[in-house]
């Protein structure tokens, strides 16, 4: 678990948390959909594969 | 851990495995399905069957490169039905899963509860499951339970970076029990020594964000504890720790990574100022993120440099879009408050409120809404009389 981030904290400032490195995007290995769940899901049925998501927050 | 661990190679093999999305929870569009697929906190994983959209597998927090595997073969184990029936402990686990997946925490922890009841010594699925079952307490606040599993698991998980977890999520459950309750005291001092060896362990592969959060739980505890001193030792070592890890960086993106808890070990430090050079350096190399400015203006609010404060924070109010901006504006307001100017406090809130009504229907962050409708009410509330 390690001390993730309540959402209801996260919007006061004051909450510890740790950026997520947003601009990394380009180096990751997998291919990722970004904010697309339709058309990732879709996919996902046409190609009889399960969905993966990571929730995120760039701050 | 995205700057990370989901940048590692070594996941390139589970590529055609699965469909890939990510979700900025900062996105306004990504609400509905944050509606239906609602991450408490972040990061959240979750592996969805796309048949039916349940979630079959979810994991809170940040995780290992080793950790994020094993999640995503035992999330294809759970689809293809393997170990259903294989014996009652993973019967039990399988049970826990579904309900944890569906965010029924109370009855995922009845379900986690009996998976370890059943399992044997070296279960490989064993800090997998204490890891969830200690989540499952603390969201539905049972937070003695989650002190004494943290007790329990710590010598079962020694060496591995779920010790880490396990201490960290013991020592904010047990500053989370009532102030009179007997075992508060024993609890927070047991906790806060596991933690600390945790930290200072160096042989355990834990990723940063993980390492700077548990100082943050230290500093909390020693905070709670009326520790000035020790707030100060805390936040020193939490600052030259983020700062070894900001050296390390290969980009001025990953470097800006740990800006957040910099700033913070820099507050806690009584010493806002160090963390402005920082935080301008980030501005410019990364000129399209709301982030430096916002930080900037927490800085130099603290420093009592209220032009710079609200300069910066309209320069992230102009970058900001959606549920963003609202932070962004919340922030204002709450530096507008500190100020003492309770009017212009006032119209910041009407204003992030006017904007997120705004917003289309099926796009609008309404528990967020509703947290400014409460700060701004609290903002209004007259003073209690003193006793």
């Amino acid at each position: 678990m390690k001390r993730p981030l309540p959402l209801a904290l996260a919007f006061t400032f004051g909450a510890v948390t740790l950026a997520a490195g947003a601009g990394r995007d380009d180096m990751r290995p997998l291919p990722f959909h970004s904010d697309a769940y339709p058309k990732a899901l879709a996919e996902a049925r046409s190609r009889d594969l399960p969905l993966f998501i990571e929730a995120w927050a760039p701050w | 851990m995205r700057a990370f661990v989901l940048t590692d190679p070594a996941l390139a093999s589970h590529a055609g495995r699965f469909v890939w999305l990510d979700l900025n929870t900062d996105e306004t569009a990504n609400e509905p399905v944050l509606q239906k697929h609602e991450a408490d906190a972040l990061p959240t994983f979750m592996v969805v069957d796309p048949k039916d959209e349940r979630v079959v597998l979810r994991w809170v927090g940040s995780l290992t490169v080793p950790q994020l595997e094993a999640f995503l073969e035992e999330a294809r184990a759970t689809l293809r039905g393997v170990g259903k029936a294989a014996s009652p402990e993973d019967a039990a686990l399988v049970r826990a899963d579904a309900l944890y997946g569906a965010r029924q925490y109370a009855e995922a922890a009845a379900a986690y509860r009996e998976a370890l009841a059943k399992a044997p010594t070296g279960w490989p699925r064993y800090s997998r499951a204490v890891e969830a079952l200690l989540y499952s307490y603390q969201s539905t606040d049972a937070y003695a339970q989650a002190v004494a599993l943290a007790r329990e698991a710590r010598s079962r998980l020694a060496g591995t970076p779920s010790a880490l977890t396990a201490s960290l999520g013991g020592l904010d459950s047990a500053l989370e029990l009532p102030k009179d309750d007997a075992g508060r005291a024993a609890g927070i001092a047991e906790m806060e020594a596991a933690l600390r060896a945790a930290v200072a362990d160096a042989t355990v592969v834990v990723a940063a964000d993980d390492r700077s959060g548990a100082f943050g739980s230290l500093l909390q505890a020693r905070r709670q504890a009326g520790d000035e001193a020790g707030v100060k030792s805390v936040a020193a070592e939490w600052a030259a720790f983020l700062e070894g890890e900001a050296l390390k960086a290969r980009s001025p993106e990953e470097r800006a990574v740990f800006d957040s808890h910099r700033l913070s070990a820099y507050l806690a430090l009584g010493d806002p100022g160090r963390a402005i050079a920082m935080l301008q350096a980030s501005e410019k190399e990364l000129p399209r993120d709301y982030n430096p400015p916002n930080r900037l203006a927490r800085a130099y609010a603290s420093l009592k440099e209220w032009d710079e404060a609200l300069a910066a924070s309209s320069r992230a109010a102009g970058l900001a879009q959606g549920r963003a901006k609202l932070r962004v504006l919340s922030l204002r307001a709450s530096l507008l408050e500190e100020k003492g100017d309770v009017a212009a406090a006032r119209r910041t809130y009407d204003e992030a409120i006017v904007f997120g009504e705004a917003l289309p229907a099926d796009e609008r962050p309404v528990k967020t809404i509703e947290q400014l409708r409460k700060q701004r009410e609290k903002l209004l509330a007259p003073p209690k009389p003193r006793e």
